[in-house]
């Protein structure tokens, strides 16, 4: 390559790099960020949800109240407590956030299961603020599948949380006691 | 919904850098929808591992690396919605990435065709040497920046660089574009 070969390279190179350096692009939309945030925490707290709830048994459970079985036919797992038999309880002390666990046995992966937690007055589930009911799609693993969930009372009257878990025409309903110390 | 607090945290450490990252998801995905998809996945994920990105000494170079792994993820859905994309921005008046059409006042007819005819161009590299070269040629990353993003060793980015520049300046040179 003579010298005026490598000159007229660097040039053509110089020439195409101008142009690269001149190729537009548009900013942002107005408000485009703002929600783009709002959606990834929304977005992000969901998926987050569903994470936990997918991850198996094997996270340390700082408040395990119950178990139940989800089949096809929504039998009860013979070596598990049957959840209709008593109402578990939690006390959580006022304005503390606590977490509990709730362990769901199912004998079959399902896909696209629904969750739907019912709280009652003055109840509230942490990051959800002023929301009486939440829901949620989710998969089950087969097998044991854990959802923690921090609750914090803002009242001393205390009640029953619903967690109601459907999937396809089915459903089950898990009861829990919450007090308020 | 979320935790008030974690949202706050989330929000002071990412909003300085968003700006960087919608443009590379453009310089990425080299189309708004696909960039504001690939920008919205990214908050998304981030925000999921909230407690990983509080430890970064730099999350915007995080973010960029993760929005990089996600593009390359979904690469094969980015790269089919980006080509139907490149025909509605070829219609006449459409103007491309922001350009000054013809219907407007700041219309300059010769940048808008050689703008037109770079932007054809660079639809005909594969990504692996589009992403090369608009990153380092329009974006001004450093060589060091771009092996950070993609984790490709330095000779391989100035390979790429040198190749994407060769195509370019050949499909330029064929259609009269540049001499």
């Amino acid at each position: 390559m003579t010298k005026t070969d490598i000159n007229q390279a660097i040039g053509d190179d110089l020439e195409i790099q101008a142009l690269l350096k001149d190729y537009p692009m548009p900013e942002a939309a107005t408000g485009f960020y703002d929600q783009a945030l709002v959606r990834a925490t929304h977005e992000g707290s969901r998926r987050q949800r569903n994470r936990w709830l997918m991850t198996g048994f094997g996270s340390a459970i700082a408040a395990t109240i119950a178990i139940w079985a989800i089949s096809g036919v929504l039998l009860t797992t013979p070596d598990l407590p049957d959840p209709g038999a008593t109402i578990p309880g939690v006390s959580i002390a006022l304005e503390q956030p606590r977490t509990v666990n709730l362990v769901f046995a199912s004998a079959t992966s399902l896909d696209s299961a629904t969750l739907t937690v019912s709280l009652p007055d003055g109840i509230e589930l942490d990051g959800f603020p002023g929301q009486r009911e939440i829901t949620w799609e989710t998969s089950l693993n087969k097998g044991k599948n854990l959802l923690p969930l921090t609750l914090v009372a803002l009242s001393p009257a205390g009640g029953e949380l619903l967690a109601r878990l459907e999937h396809d025409d089915r459903d089950r309903t898990f009861r829990l006691r919450v007090d308020v110390t | 919904m979320s935790n008030p607090n974690q949202t706050r945290a989330f929000e002071r450490l990412v909003r300085p850098h968003f700006d960087r990252l919608y443009r590379l998801a453009w310089r990425l995905t080299g189309a708004k929808a696909e960039a504001e998809d690939l920008f919205q996945e990214l908050l998304i994920k981030a925000f999921g591992q909230l407690d990983d990105l509080v430890t970064k000494d730099a999350p915007g170079a995080w973010l960029c690396r993760v929005m990089y792994n996600l593009f390359l993820d979904e690469q094969r859905r980015f790269a089919r919605r980006r080509m139907l994309t490149v025909e509605e921005g070829q219609l006449a008046g459409d103007g491309i990435a922001g350009l000054a059409g013809p219907d407007d006042p700041a219309y300059d007819h010769g940048r808008y065709e050689t703008i037109m005819q770079l932007d054809a161009a660079l639809a005909q590299l594969s990504d692996e040497h589009r992403i090369v070269v608009l990153l380092h040629d329009t974006e001004g990353y450093k060589m060091s920046e771009i092996q950070e993003l993609t984790g490709l060793p330095v000779g391989t980015i100035k390979s790429r660089l040198h190749r994407a520049r060769g195509r370019l300046r050949e499909i330029l040179t064929e259609n009269g574009t540049i001499s």
